[in-house]
């Protein structure tokens, strides 16, 4: 109670915060419904904090506790972490509805891809998007531009795909042709720089590692019953915080996403040190899309093409 | 701690001339686990593995590194050796250093090639410390063949695998059995008649108690692997019942309506109720549904009436057919270049430019003339050929960058035949070089030159038009450096030797290699030369790339002695190096599906006791995996291991260097 107050008493709260009423009220309608019908057992969603300064995961089992649902800016995120085989004790709940915004269900797309959900075992409520905002702080009720992500700059799935249901008006927005923001001027600066300069740039910002995996365990792709962090026989990664250990397990969870990661940030978002991992994730997925044509989450009937044998693959690289 | 013992091998000087195998020897009795080691002039000769044995029994040694050449040559003895002192053959590993290292230093003072050795000796020996005894893996063999295609080389393979009392399924697309063989008048370098050679064995391989015969029939569908082949072939309806048909051929004769004759090359018409030749086997006609009018339209049905036995079922449907069969032989033969792409050589333009399989169905008494050489324009007989050979073959550019191999023997012949029916005939051959290796076939195109007058001109031929009822030739002598002008009857163009088309389709259909121009790849071009990567798939003749009749008989009996080979036992052994997945941890994500260039990854579920699927699991099929490796790499949380070659020998390896 204490701690709710201290919450309470830090930040204002008003009621321009709920700018999405109409959205909350069809979101929490169709979670009824869905619920009261017995079509699914669980929803997954967002609900206030005790606050109402962030948002955190609810999963709604009973039609009466629709209410706790919202949706809002500050819904940041990726609940699709929530359908891996990880969380044991919600798959136990039965068959669940997943409120989703287009960036999260590409992250689903990529799972249904490899094989870690069914498409028919689970609903996708799926949510138009304007954007997101990561820091409670900058939110004052309105979106602009300057405090989105890169990732909602070059967005093209705010009208969501594959989704079961779709609530909210749809969006009229146009992603440059040319990915553009932060995070894409710093790969752009880093391709430009001498080798040894990156080399340099990436070694420093490892070196601050703690191995905390935070980056792995909030990662929706990271879905490895045994992390081959884990792995001993033979140890891949070594476990101390070294400069060794900490570049084998950060370029080894970069290179497990190159093709699969979706870009939905949480990574970088969960990172203590603040490792700028949407840089080198992004990097990847541009290499995926220059040499295979692919960018990851936007048909779940197609596996992430770097481990797909084809015999018609590029062999020109083979000297 | 093991008991690990080290032999360095001298070679004779091939080591022991660049490595002091002492030293190496010497400083590997240094290596915890290491109990014995020695330094022999020649391990892989009998004194030398009978020495390996005694150690290993004195010594009670439970590994066994060998220094010595590479795995390839001698892993194999080495094991055997090994497994007869009582040892697992699979703690016995090589270290090369002879390949790897005698042979690429040359320093004399042996400073560079002896540390080298001790470096890559260690890293086998920690390698081999964690080695797992494994077991050769069993597979059941279903004693069965399937052969595609009924050319010659299918034919041979069938008969050679049917004799070894093994029971064959031949399966051929066109409606007889042959090939384009049969379509030959006569072969080089004997010139005996194509037919009277081929006939008895199409005849033979009908009546053979072990052969089942499949015509007018393609292959729809491959499964399962080596031993274990279920293979779906389409029978094609041929609209006459073959338990009934006689193969009196009165609905041939009766048929009013005509169509292209393929097996004549085109070169005239066939009833489109047919066998292509008379010699066919089985001797059952078969409808051309597409120009059939009773089928097309529901008029005619004349051959219905005719036939006595009423064998003719115009409601006859395709019909799939399931067949388990331990080894497949491909032998899908050939087709020509399509003469089309040469505009400049007037082909399609004037009707006496014809192919050397045409020239073939000329020159043949049972083709369309009877053997007569004569012009298809006019029916006359022609007073001077021209031969172009290298038609596509050796044409980077416009055709195939390889030579067909066959056709400067067969246009030597055909130079032959046309004077040996043509008395008053000359002949000329506009060639490249020619290429003539092979038993009496020098002294064959010898013949052609000097005994027979064949007129070769080494040169290309830049054109080839029509005047006054003659076709002009124009090409360049390049021995006598001059430009000539040939005003011929009739030109037959040598055209290359290509895969059939759908080849590619069947390759993907049965998991084998193909190159660039669609010819089987072979498992290794010197010493593999019958087999695929993939195993109890062989190839036999033209489809894995040009070749003449003799090379095709000889690939069909080397593929049936395979065949046989493989179906000595009841069960296969194969050596344990396969990929193995961790249970426990397989996320199921299926990268390693994804990953296999061999398709040896199957989904496997782990059910509860009422049959609910609990989770899926990855799971390795031991007969196809190859060992290769590559899920190893894919996997992302490394579940999956390959024996004999773990990440932790791997790594164990690496870390002792």
């Amino acid at each position: 109670m204490i701690r709710g107050s201290w919450f309470d008493s830090r930040f204002t709260i008003n009621d321009s915060r709920n700018t999405n009423n109409d959205m909350e009220k069809a979101l929490r309608q169709k979670a009824e419904e869905l619920l009261e019908k017995g079509d699914v057992k669980v929803v997954l969603g967002y609900g206030w904090n005790r606050g109402k300064t962030r948002t955190t995961p609810v999963f709604i089992t009973k039609p009466e506790d629709v209410e706790k649902l919202v949706f809002n800016p500050l819904c940041v995120n990726n609940l699709s972490l929530y359908l891996t085989r990880q969380y044991k004790d919600i798959q136990a709940l039965g068959k669940p509805a997943i409120v989703a915004k287009g960036c999260d269900i590409r992250t689903i797309a990529v799972l249904i891809a490899e094989g870690q959900i069914e498409r028919d075992n689970i609903v996708i409520i799926g949510m138009t998007c304007n954007g997101v905002v990561y820091k409670q702080e900058l939110w004052k009720g309105k979106l602009s531009d300057d405090i989105m992500p890169t990732k909602c700059h070059n967005c093209d799935v705010r009208n969501p795909h594959l989704a079961d249901y779709i609530i909210g008006d749809a969006v009229d927005f146009m992603p440059p042709e040319e990915p553009s923001g932060m995070v894409f001027d710093k790969i752009k600066e880093l391709d430009t720089m001498e080798q040894d300069k990156r080399w340099e740039f990436w070694m420093e910002h490892f070196a601050r590692c703690v191995k905390c995996y935070a980056c792995s365990k909030i990662c929706p792709l990271c879905y490895c019953e045994r992390c081959i962090a884990e792995k001993n026989m033979p140890q891949w990664i070594e476990t101390s915080a070294h400069p060794r250990g900490n570049l084998a397990w950060n370029l080894i969870r970069a290179m497990h996403l190159a093709g699969r990661c979706t870009f939905c940030g949480e990574c970088e978002r969960a990172c203590p040190t603040d490792i700028p991992l949407n840089l080198i994730n992004q990097k990847l997925a541009k290499e995926i899309n220059d040499a295979f044509g692919y960018r990851a989450g936007y048909d779940e009937k197609e596996h992430p093409p770097l481990i797909v044998f084809n015999p018609d693959d590029q062999e020109d690289f083979i000297k | 701690m093991s008991r690990i013992g080290v032999f360095v091998c001298q070679c004779g000087n091939n080591i022991a001339s660049t490595v002091d195998t002492k030293k190496v020897a010497e400083e590997m009795s240094k290596m915890p686990g290491v109990v014995y080691t020695c330094d022999y002039k020649f391990m892989c000769s009998a004194p030398g593995q009978e020495n390996l044995r005694e150690i290993v029994k004195a010594q009670k040694l439970d590994g066994v590194v060998v220094s010595a050449c590479s795995p390839h040559m001698h892993e194999k003895t080495f094991r055997k050796a090994c497994e007869s002192a009582g040892l697992n053959p699979y703690k016995c590993e090589i270290s090369n250093i002879r390949e790897q290292c005698s042979w690429v230093h040359h320093d004399k003072t042996k400073k560079v090639g002896t540390i080298k050795s001790i470096d890559l000796t260690r890293m086998t020996i920690e390698r081999l410390k964690k080695n797992r005894p494994l077991k050769n893996i069993n597979i059941p063999v279903k004693k069965r063949a399937l052969v595609i295609g009924g050319g010659i080389a299918g034919i041979q393979a069938a008969l050679d695998i049917a004799d070894g009392g093994i029971e064959v399924i031949l399966v051929e697309k066109e409606p007889s059995i042959g090939g384009n063989m049969a379509r030959l008048s006569e072969t080089f370098p004997t010139m005996d008649c194509s037919q009277c050679i081929l006939t008895p064995k199409m005849v033979e391989a009908e009546l053979h108690d072990n052969i089942t015969i499949y015509t007018w029939s393609e292959i729809e569908k491959v499964d399962g692997y080596i031993g274990n082949f279920t293979v779906q072939i389409r029978k094609k309806a041929k609209y006459v019942d073959e338990q009934l048909c006689t193969g009196c051929g009165e609905c041939i004769e009766k048929c009013p309506f005509k169509a292209d004759n393929e097996f004549e090359m085109k070169l005239n018409k066939r009833k489109v109720i047919y066998t292509p030749f008379p010699q066919a086997v089985p001797n059952i006609p078969v409808i051309d549904a597409p120009h059939c009018v009773k089928i097309q339209k529901d008029k005619c049905g004349a051959c219905a009436i005719i036939c006595g036995p009423n064998a003719i079922d115009f409601k006859q449907k395709d019909q799939i057919i399931t067949e388990e069969v331990g080894a497949i032989i491909v032998a899908t033969g050939y087709q020509l270049m399509p003469n089309e792409r040469f505009g400049e050589y007037g082909y399609g333009k004037i009707k006496d430019v014809i192919s050397g399989l045409q020239f073939e169905r000329l020159a043949s008494s049972s083709g369309p003339t009877g053997g007569e050489i004569i012009r298809p324009s006019d029916g006359n007989v022609p007073k001077s050929v021209v031969f172009i050979q290298c038609v596509g073959s050796r044409d980077e550019k416009k055709g195939v960058a390889y030579c067909s191999k066959v056709c400067c023997m067969y246009t030597a012949k055909h130079t032959m035949l046309y004077k040996h029916k043509v008395h008053d005939g000359q002949s000329y051959v506009f060639y490249m070089d020619i290429r003539s290796a092979g038993k009496r076939y020098e002294e064959f195109v010898r013949r052609a030159i000097e005994h027979d007058g064949a007129m070769y001109l080494r040169g290309r031929v830049s054109r080839v038009y029509e005047r006054n009822g003659k076709i002009v030739v124009q090409g360049a002598d390049t021995l006598s450096g001059n430009q000539v002008e040939i005003e011929a009857d009739m030109v037959v163009l040598a055209t290359a030797i290509l895969a059939r088309d759908g080849a590619d389709t069947l390759a993907q259909r049965l998991g084998i290699g193909y190159d660039k121009h669609k010819f089987y790849n072979e498992y290794h071009p010197k010493l593999r030369p019958v087999e695929t990567v993939t195993g109890g798939i062989y190839l036999a003749g033209t489809c894995a790339g040009p070749m003449d009749i003799p090379d095709s008989v000889s690939m069909g009996g080397a593929t049936a002695s395979k065949v046989l080979g493989l179906f000595s036992s009841d069960e296969m052994s194969r050596e344990p190096i396969t990929a193995i997945v961790n249970r426990a941890i397989c996320n199921a994500c299926w990268d390693c599906l994804n990953a296999c260039p061999y398709s040896a990854i199957e989904k496997e579920s782990e059910n509860d006791r009422h049959g609910n699927i609990l989770r899926w699991l990855a799971k390795v099929n031991d007969g196809l995996c190859q060992g290769c490796g590559i899920c190893v790499a894919a996997c992302r949380s490394k579940c999956i291991d390959l024996q004999g070659y773990t990440d932790e020998q791997v790594y164990a390896a690496i870390n002792a260097f």
